[in-house]
């Protein structure tokens, strides 16, 4: 009987998928996929989109998107970047400013999708874009050139630092956020009130309303929680690298809604998992790297990644009936 | 025994259209009161004003005695007043024990964070709907897999167990089969013994006659009345409601139809118009 | 001169050959990987790519060719890094950014795999561990294009840059500057041939006054033509390019253009597998830390030899 319950999980379908696509690789690939270097390689990929797809999968469960998170990862990190370079500031200064920016947009985003009722894909594509622009436009302004670099002299020594960077027990620091984000945003949505809101606003938002949840509320915090986790894979880039570029985070909000969509989310909200979002990232991860691997052209990642959402998404969708069908 | 909800004189236009006109309507606790009319009679409007959604053009609305203004849907529901509206905010893929607790999350702590307290509401859920006569094999299945009159029990076993003293339903029966509609109307039996005042609206005579203590009939905003059931028989109600000459009308062609159609659907059709005439 | 290193190269190889009696015992066949940032939408890059490809067929060796789909450095860092764990007999990078991919390189050489860097990366090259440089020294380049055109009487000039954030072409953009004798303002535009012919378009018509025009590549100077056309500046404004394209050709030989700095990117492709290859299989490497394949300078003069060429993806 608990079997049973497993497979009506939302993940299921990522989870079967995902072990699936690592026997693959294993088998087609297994000198290069299998060995330490190769398996932190694409444990890394999948961690820096992983930190975004969790936060992301969390605002799609409660019905809605930010389309804007690729543009915050260029503006928060070169708003680190510039400040550290030209103006001298702190790190541990930067990081906290970058932070309080993102929230700040978080913030105005859900603000506005609540108050003019449009829906979210809109008012987020419109923030995708003025936020890109508004980086480039300021990085020009500032600097002449599109990309900060040298902050590897400035970053030594400050104390918010190995927050940030480093490998803890040999694993880049990615990881660690990727897995701590999941578990407790995962927590967070099946194990508190709150978790149930966001099920509940996704749902049937009205519905939710009349019985007291406060969905505005709910929502305007996701849309922080979305803009917030942009600013920390953006730090994570940027001190790890040394540099940030205005174009850094490209169309990396697709590859975080292909995720969480692989992991069990609906489009339409009201249904997934954390833990999906998570494992739908491993999924992007392995296949972006697994590829370079089997020595099959990277040119065809695009498509590969096309066919298994598309797999995966109707695999979910019988999955997903069959746990609905009257018992 | 003083009414639990009165209503005098409420009007309620929308611009220029004049939804409800100078409505007069009593609850007392322990009463199933219907509320009747056709299409387009004012119902839903009434109710909503009831259950705090909309606020009154004009009139008074009291409640256990004191003149209430309800400002939103959570306002009506702390006082007592719980609708089941018809698409009875079941979120089809949360589960059931999920949707009965929604926005009432019973809660335990871990340290400095509130846990949803799982396990006591899914024991809950599981009592509350056995008392009703649902048995369900796992109350964290989802909502989405039962059926349309077992969904519709869950909304009135959730109502009660909150301490509803008005519970207000919307066209309960009008999705369903015969079978389950029945089901739903023995509820709606349970709940008036315990002594909630219930509003029962439909557009459906029979099932309103198999229940109601009275009746209210409302056609075009207006009320036509409101009735004990002592004072008054089904057909009497059934006229009033869909407006006399054209349910003679309706006889006719139902009596045309049966004799054209050999089969069984034929002949209950002759036997309800022979009913109506 | 760029004949003569090239035959230098020839001959070094050549002589080595002769020299060292090859063991007669069938060997698994070197597996390289060449990683590089090459946009699929820069025909410059192409031409690498057949030179690599080439090379490949000639030597017998395991080739493989990855690239970035766009221009970001964060994936070619994680694409070295997925190469380095394939753990190939050697690895041939290019370098646009030290700061962002020197961990990954340093990475493969404490792995014990040999790196040789390719087009951009010149001055980091051998810091960072890599046994040669092939390529252009950029800075160098650009220095020479300047003093062509100061020697032409050009005052004031705009560079224009199609891959903003790329060292290499910032250097060249530093060079020319020097070479001019004052500095030239630097126009960012991108791989999209519209925007960046519009934003050439703007310029020009602000800065009615300016004198000459330097493309870092062609995915620049393709735009900036067009918008000389329109304009109908194109043969009034001294006007050069880094790299060649077969429109870049061909306005040379009309004489819209009056020249192209030829890196012989073929050579950057073609070379390295070569010396990889002879590396790995018998640890031959010629001795320079860069070897050089350009400045070449396309002129009017010579321009129809090449254009053919450049049809073919060899130039």
């Amino acid at each position: 009987m608990n079997f049973k319950k497993l497979l009506t999980r939302p993940e299921f379908g990522a989870f079967v998928a995902a072990v699936g696509i690592f026997v693959f690789f294993a088998a087609v690939a297994g000198e290069g996929f299998l060995s330490i270097s190769g398996t932190i390689n694409y444990l890394e990929v999948a961690a820096q989109v992983g930190i975004l797809a969790v936060s992301v999968s969390l605002l799609m469960i409660a019905g809605e998107f930010d389309l804007s998170v690729g543009s915050m990862i260029g503006a928060s990190g070169m708003i680190i970047a510039l400040a550290v370079t030209q103006f001298d500031w702190p790190l541990w200064l930067a990081i906290i400013v970058a932070f309080l920016f993102s929230l700040v947009v978080g913030y105005v985003n859900g603000w506005l999708v609540i108050k003019t009722r449009l829906p979210s894909f809109i008012i987020t594509l419109a923030s995708m874009f003025l936020l890109r622009g508004l980086t480039i436009g300021f990085t020009l302004l500032i600097t002449n050139v599109t990309r900060a670099s040298g902050l590897g002299t400035y970053t030594e020594g400050d104390f918010l630092a190995p927050l940030f960077l480093g490998r803890p027990l040999g694993l880049p620091i990615s990881i660690w956020w990727w897995i701590g984000l999941s578990l407790i945003l995962g927590w967070m949505l099946f194990r508190t009130p709150f978790g149930n809101w966001v099920f509940a606003a996704g749902g049937d938002a009205l519905a939710a309303r009349n019985v007291g949840v406060p969905v505005a509320r709910v929502k305007i915090s996701l849309f922080m929680l979305t803009a917030a986790s942009a600013t920390l894979l953006a730090i994570i880039q940027v001190l790890d690298t040394g540099s940030a570029d205005v174009l850094r985070g490209e169309q990396k909000e697709l590859e975080a809604i292909a995720s969480a969509v692989i992991g069990g989310c609906l489009l339409s909200g009201g249904y997934g998992s954390v833990y999906g979002a998570a494992i739908g990232a491993l999924i992007l991860g392995m296949v972006q790297e697994g590829i370079v691997f089997t020595r099959i052209s990277t040119d065809w990642f695009r498509a590969v990644l096309g066919g298994m959402l598309l797999a995966a998404v109707l695999l979910n969708n019988y999955l997903r009936h069959r746990a609905l069908r009257s018992r | 025994m003083d009414p639990i909800i009165k209503l005098e004189g409420i009007s309620k236009q929308f611009g220029k259209v004049n939804a409800l006109e100078d409505i007069s309507f009593q609850l007392f606790p322990g009463e199933v009161h219907c509320l009747l009319g056709d299409n387009g009679a004012g119902k839903s409007t009434l109710i909503k004003i009831l259950s705090g959604v909309h606020r009154p053009s004009r009139g008074e609305f009291l409640f256990e005695g004191k003149p209430v203004h309800l400002d939103s849907p959570r306002q009506a529901l702390d006082m007592g007043i719980a609708t089941v509206f018809q698409d009875l905010a079941m979120l089809s893929l949360m589960s059931i024990t999920r949707n009965f607790f929604l926005g009432r999350e019973p809660k335990k702590r871990l340290g400095p964070v509130q846990l949803f307290d799982a396990t006591y509401a899914a024991r809950i859920t599981e009592e509350e709907l056995r008392k009703i006569g649902i048995k369900i094999r796992d109350a964290d299945q989802p909502v989405g897999t039962l059926s349309g009159g077992e969904r519709q029990a869950v909304a009135i076993a959730r109502a009660v167990y909150f301490g509803a003293k008005v519970l207000i339903l919307d066209e309960p029966t009008s999705a369903l089969g015969v079978k389950e509609a029945a089901v739903v109307l023995k509820y709606i039996v349970q709940s008036k013994l315990k002594g909630i005042g219930v509003i029962f609206i439909t557009h459906n005579v029979h099932h309103a006659w198999a229940v109601g203590d009275t009746f209210t009939v409302l056609n075009r905003g207006r009320s036509y009345g409101t009735f004990k059931r002592e004072e008054t028989h089904r057909e009497n109600l059934l006229q009033m409601m869909a407006g006399g000459e054209e349910l003679d009308e309706l006889a006719v062609e139902l009596d045309l139809i049966s004799k054209r159609d050999p089969g069984q659907a034929g002949e209950i059709e002759h036997r309800m118009a022979k009913e109506l005439e | 001169m760029l004949k003569l290193t090239s035959l230098r190269i020839a001959a070094a190889l050549a002589l080595s050959v002769l020299a060292v009696p090859i063991p007669a015992i069938a060997q698994k066949k070197p597996h390289i990987i060449v990683v590089t940032h090459g946009q699929v939408s820069d025909s410059f890059w192409v031409v690498v790519k057949n030179g690599v490809q080439l090379a490949a067929k000639e030597t017998g060796a395991n080739v493989e060719y990855r690239a970035p789909e766009k221009f970001d450095m964060v994936a070619l860092s994680q694409l070295i890094d997925a190469a380095v764990a394939s753990k190939p007999d050697g690895l041939i990078v290019s370098i646009p950014d030290a700061d962002a991919l020197g961990k990954s390189i340093k990475a493969a050489v404490a792995a014990k795999i040999p790196v040789i860097s390719i087009n951009s990366g010149s001055d980091v090259s051998k810091k960072l561990g890599c046994l040669l440089h092939i390529g252009q020294e950029e800075e160098l380049a650009g220095k020479k294009a300047g003093e062509r055109m100061q020697a032409e009487g050009v005052k004031k000039a705009v560079v224009i840059n199609q891959e903003v954030g790329n060292v290499a072409l910032d250097l060249r953009a530093k060079g020319f500057s020097e070479g001019l004798g004052t500095p030239a303002e630097v126009l960012a535009v991108t791989m999209d041939f519209t925007q960046s012919r519009d934003a050439v378009s703007a310029y020009l018509q602000k800065n009615p006054d300016v004198q000459g025009i330097l493309a870092l590549g062609p995915a620049g100077a393709e735009p900036a033509l067009q918008a000389l056309q329109n304009a109908g500046l194109a043969g009034k404004v001294k006007f050069g390019t880094f790299d060649l394209s077969p429109t870049v050709l061909q306005a040379i030989a009309k004489k819209e253009m009056d020249f192209a700095i030829d890196q012989q990117q073929f050579l950057q492709g073609y070379l390295p597998v070569i010396i990889m290859d002879n590396y790995i299989e018998y640890g031959l490497l010629p001795a320079n830390d860069t070897v050089l394949t350009g400045p070449g300078f396309v002129t009017p003069d010579n321009a129809a030899q090449v254009i053919n060429l450049s049809k073919k993806g060899i130039r």
